[in-house]
């Protein structure tokens, strides 16, 4: 079984499973916890609506509280967003998408993938020399951060080298499967760490939204 | 029977004129990519040649590579057997049969002991002591290995003999194996295809009787001449892969445009092979260029990669059924952790009361 | 010597008193192994569907940092808000989280060390002014968990010394700054008489039952005086029940749940007792959440009375059309500070900027106001810790900053422990800005 063989065989199939079955474990045993009971009286009753606006409006604080943070709350946006481009706008990876989930949906000319995946490892670089650098990162981060970075950044690399192979005379096909591997790499650590953010996020920030509504106050 | 006259005193015997074989020489030697300056070197060893003994071997195949050297044109299958080798051995072309092919095949193997090339069609099966397929009696797996023995090079060629080919694929009921995983001890060049490219086939055999030497070999032991690139680096539809237009059914507009076959399975880009290059039917077409996707034939296993109309981005099996029971499983585990958390802080909560 | 006067001179002798707090405190000794049980208790007790979410939830994005003020005017990492509940998720993480099998094989456990250690991070620096919890992406209320974690350090037995001593004292006897029933009724007639005004006790059938503290009886009467001048002038049947008068709740502010419990039962049941429909805490920040939204909880069942802050008291009747003021002859323009337990954690914003505006006078807003106010940096009973001085005055400098850029007249706060802080930042930095309780302001400017 060549490389290529391997990881678009059993190295996908256990990644895919590693990763769903971990997802559903973690978000399940986090959300079945019981909830806070409330006996004094709401100030706000709406708390679905509070809920979900929380859910979009965190992505773009009150002006006075963006400016301090706009470096990171700009290049976070940024690379989030070229990422998505990569992933789910690029025809191959639709094709993956196809075989995985049965339907497919339109996508990008690859320039403009290209484009966007040399962004995003820009990007990524410069944040984790940020995260290397700044002190206040310094003071928090851990191996999770550091592994979370590595898991995200090798398949956008392994891709590009994968796409540009005529000029790293590596083999092409062995390429492709250092990429499939990495993306496994990937799929295998989403579940254990921060990663889980991409699911996380949603019920957060609903919760908070919820919990200041009761005050009467729109966070 | 091999002849003791050289093959230039047998060219002109024949009345081939020496312009006549200079320009073969210069043919040839572009094809292989040779520079020009080894046109001289490749017309004075091809004239000192003696007509080398061929013996060529058939086991687990479908005679589909037999075929494809019948189409060759530099040089030809005529040119080549009657000028250039003598094929000493050979189940559809020779003359003789039962016994006397068998006679033949050891009289060659006994008058050129170390000297003669093996050329092998076909996977050897192994399952079962080789039982699959026989002749004369004897197992394939027992006829390489006799004829292996004095053999001075072999040829694997197809990719039932350069990988196992078709027999191979899953389940390989007889056990089928490649040349190379029997001999161990000759060099041996393998020209895979199904079937491999008529002047590929020859080309390769011309360039080891003229220079004696086994070419530049890639990692699956391919000459890097023919299979040195994929398809995909030589592919005239490649500027719209790289734009990102492809043909999504083989009759969309895409398709008629001639767009990109990716996402109808072409394998074109983990195949190396010449046909973007040279093409079929005398440089007429190939499949890509017909319509298809490239099937992969000339690589190890291209039976079992996943589907011939399945693209690279595909996984090689069924997603689907496995990641809902993980999903159920991801549950089942989820509910029982938060259970037993919450009977944890129920249990605490009676401690402290 | 007038009023202001007064008030210095008795500031400076209540800023000595509070000096030697710490002296005060009961030891809470015990064994390190203890404390890490009790503490771990509490935050596995406390570890509810949304509190996992957000455990799971931080991605060290460092967001936090730029909303804090200790951070900021300090300049100093470790007072990053994600560091504070670091604790708490470890404990989470090891014993109640999906994959706390895996974590039990790489996450050390917490040491008695580190409660200690994190004394500092959640007491000194942090007044759980919920600003962090406003920019975190996903959705964490820092603030919360931190609360938790003065709750686990409470059970621990590592509340700060000077927190202990005022908590284990109100513990004991429901007051503070030994102003008890006595003292308070004494002083009481004594603001009667001097200002010509009635602070009725003890009425019954006063439909509202109005509280002050042990500060304001000590040091800010004015905003006692003023409260009174407001109701009376807007008839309202009210009353102060001597013996439960007290609002402060050490409980709260030292994490210590039984007191937090006990003395906002006394309240409640006092107020059923008389049969208040209205409550109206003093001018103070968290004496309105620990009632407003701890209350019913610790009680046991829905308050059967509201619970209002004075200054929303005040915007209320204001409304409802019961005041006529007049424009203020000493102040034109004034800016409002919107104390964090009352603005961002109470909703409580608009209604006392209509009062101001109704009087006349020109509000002005700082650059961050309502959501995203600078703490005054002294509250949750940060003013008491005495190694916490630095840590105020670099937050002081940074709200102060932005109230003096108004160039108002005068900051106007309806809470005794931000004018605490402010008084003493202005008195460390030479500052002179008068700052006015909005009881105060308001009830001087009453039309007759």
């Amino acid at each position: 079984m060549s490389l290529l063989d391997f990881a678009r065989g059993p190295a996908l199939e256990w990644s895919l499973l590693i990763m769903v079955f971990g997802i559903f474990w973690r978000l399940v045993g986090t959300f079945l916890f019981k909830g806070q009971v409330y006996l004094s009286k709401p100030k706000g009753t709406r708390f679905v609506a509070a809920g979900l606006r929380t859910i979009a409006t965190r992505s773009w604080p009150d002006e006075r509280l963006e400016r301090t943070i706009r470096f990171q709350h700009y290049s976070g946006y940024l690379f989030h967003i070229t990422l998505f481009i990569v992933i789910f706008l690029f025809e191959p990876h639709i094709e993956f998408f196809k075989w995985l989930l049965g339907f497919s949906w339109p996508g990008l000319p690859t320039n403009a993938v290209t484009f966007a995946a040399a962004v995003t490892v820009a990007t990524l670089i410069a944040l984790g020399i940020r995260r290397a650098t700044n002190p206040i990162m310094k003071s928090i981060t851990n191996a999770d951060d550091w592994l979370s970075w590595l898991v995200t950044i090798g398949p956008v690399v392994t891709g590009m080298m994968a796409f540009a192979h005529q000029n790293i005379g590596i083999r092409y096909e062995d390429l492709l499967g250092i990429h499939i591997l990495s993306v496994c790499l990937l799929f295998i650590w989403i579940p254990f760490g921060k990663l889980m953010h991409m699911f996380l996020l949603f019920p957060g920030r609903y919760q908070i939204g919820e919990k200041f509504e009761f005050r009467g106050v729109r966070a | 029977m091999a002849s003791n006259m050289t093959l230039g005193e047998s060219l002109r015997r024949r009345g081939v004129s020496r312009r006549g074989f200079l320009k073969f020489c210069a043919a040839t030697a572009s094809m292989m990519a040779l520079p020009p300056g080894s046109v001289p070197a490749l017309a004075a060893a091809l004239e000192k040649a003696r007509r080398p003994s061929v013996i060529w071997l058939s086991f687990q195949e479908c005679t589909g590579c037999a075929e494809s050297i019948t189409r060759a044109d530099a040089p030809t299958l005529e040119g080549l057997i009657f000028d250039y080798i003598s094929l000493d051995y050979q189940h559809t072309l020779m003359a003789a049969a039962g016994d006397a092919a068998e006679a033949a095949r050891e009289a060659a193997m006994h008058e050129n002991a170390g000297k003669y090339l093996v050329i092998v069609d076909g996977s050897i099966p192994v399952k079962d002591d080789g039982i699959y397929s026989t002749i004369a009696g004897m197992t394939n797996l027992q006829i390489l290995k006799d004829t292996a023995k004095d053999a001075a090079a072999i040829i694997s060629l197809g990719s039932c003999a350069a990988f196992g080919g078709i027999p191979k694929a899953n389940p390989n009921p007889t056990g089928a194996v490649a040349v190379s995983d029997i001999v161990k001890d000759k060099p041996i060049i393998n020209v895979p295809g199904c079937p491999p490219i008529p002047v590929v086939i020859t080309g390769v055999i011309a360039q080891y009787l003229a220079f004696g030497t086994l070419p530049e070999l890639d990692v699956h032991g391919r000459p890097k001449a023919f299979f040195g690139q994929n398809i995909h680096d030589r592919c005239y539809r490649r500027p719209f892969y790289e734009r990102g237009l492809f043909a999504e059914t083989f009759d969309d507009e895409g398709a008629k445009a001639g767009w990109c076959l990716w996402k109808l399975g072409c394998k074109g880009p983990i195949t190396y092979n010449a046909c973007a290059v040279t093409k079929w039917n005398f440089g007429t077409s190939f499949p890509i260029q017909a319509g298809h996707g490239c099937i992969g034939c000339s690589e190890p296993d291209f039976w079992d990669k996943g589907g011939f109309y399945e693209p690279l981005a595909a996984g090689t099996y069924a997603p689907g059924a496995g990641l809902v029971s993980a999903a159920a499983v991801g549950v089942a585990v989820g509910v029982g952790s938060a259970v037993l958390a919450r009977n944890s802080q129920k249990a605490l909560h009676k401690e402290g009361a | 010597m007038s009023m202001h006067q007064e008030m210095e001179q008795t500031f400076q002798m209540f800023m000595g008193m509070v000096g030697e707090l710490g002296k005060l405190a009961q030891p809470t000794d015990m064994p390190d192994s203890e404390r890490v049980a009790r503490a771990k208790k509490v935050f596995l007790e406390k570890t509810t569907w949304d509190i996992a979410t957000e455990l799971e939830g931080c991605i060290h994005c460092g967001l936090c940092a730029e909303a804090c003020h200790y951070r900021i005017g300090t300049g100093d990492a470790k007072y990053t808000p994600a560091k504070k509940f670091e604790l708490m998720r470890t404990v989470y993480r090891r014993e109640l989280s999906p994959m706390r099998w895996l974590y039990k094989l790489i996450l050390p456990d917490i040491t008695a060390r580190d409660l200690e250690e994190w004394q500092e991070l959640v007491y000194d620096s942090c007044t759980m002014c919920a600003r962090c919890s406003m920019i975190c992406p996903m959705g964490i209320h820092i603030a919360e968990l931190v609360e938790y974690t003065r709750e686990a350090l409470a059970e621990a037995g590592l509340i700060p010394a000077e927190i202990r001593a005022m908590q284990q004292m109100q513990y004991e006897t429901g007051t503070i700054f030994e102003v008890s029933a006595d003292v308070m009724e004494f002083k009481v007639k004594e603001l009667e008489e001097t200002h010509g005004i009635e602070i009725p006790l003890n009425k019954a059938g006063a439909e509202v039952m109005v509280l002050t503290s042990g500060l304001d009886i000590m040091l800010y009467n004015d905003a006692l005086v003023g409260t009174a001048k407001i109701l009376n002038h807007a008839k309202v049947n009210w009353t102060i029940w001597v013996d439960s008068f007290e609002c402060a709740n050490f409980g709260l502010l030292s994490g210590h749940a039984a007191t937090l419990k006990r003395q906002a039962d006394r309240v409640i049941d006092a107020a059923v007792k008389h049969n208040a429909k209205v409550v109206v805490v003093s001018e103070c920040g968290h004496a309105y959440p620990a009632l407003r939204f701890y209350g019913a909880e610790g009680w046991g069942k829905p308050l059967p009375f509201e619970v209002m802050a004075p200054s929303e008291y005040i915007s209320k009747l204001y409304e409802e059309g019961k005041l006529k003021l007049k424009k203020p002859q000493d102040r034109k323009t004034v800016t409002l500070h919107d104390p964090c337990k009352v603005g961002r954690h109470g909703g409580i914003f608009d209604g006392p900027r209509e009062v101001l505006k109704a009087m006349g006078l020109e509000l002005r807003e700082t650059e961050n106001n309502h959501m995203t106010n600078w703490c005054c940096g002294g509250g949750a009973a940060v003013f008491l810790i005495d190694r916490a001085a630095e840590l105020r005055q670099r937050s002081f400098e940074i709200k102060f900053g932005e109230v003096k850029a108004t160039r108002a007249d005068a900051l106007v706060v309806s809470c005794g422990s931000c004018r605490l802080n402010f008084e003493r930042g202005k008195m460390n930095a030479g500052e002179t800005l008068p700052v006015d309780s909005f009881a105060q302001i308001v009830g001087d400017n009453l039309a007759s």
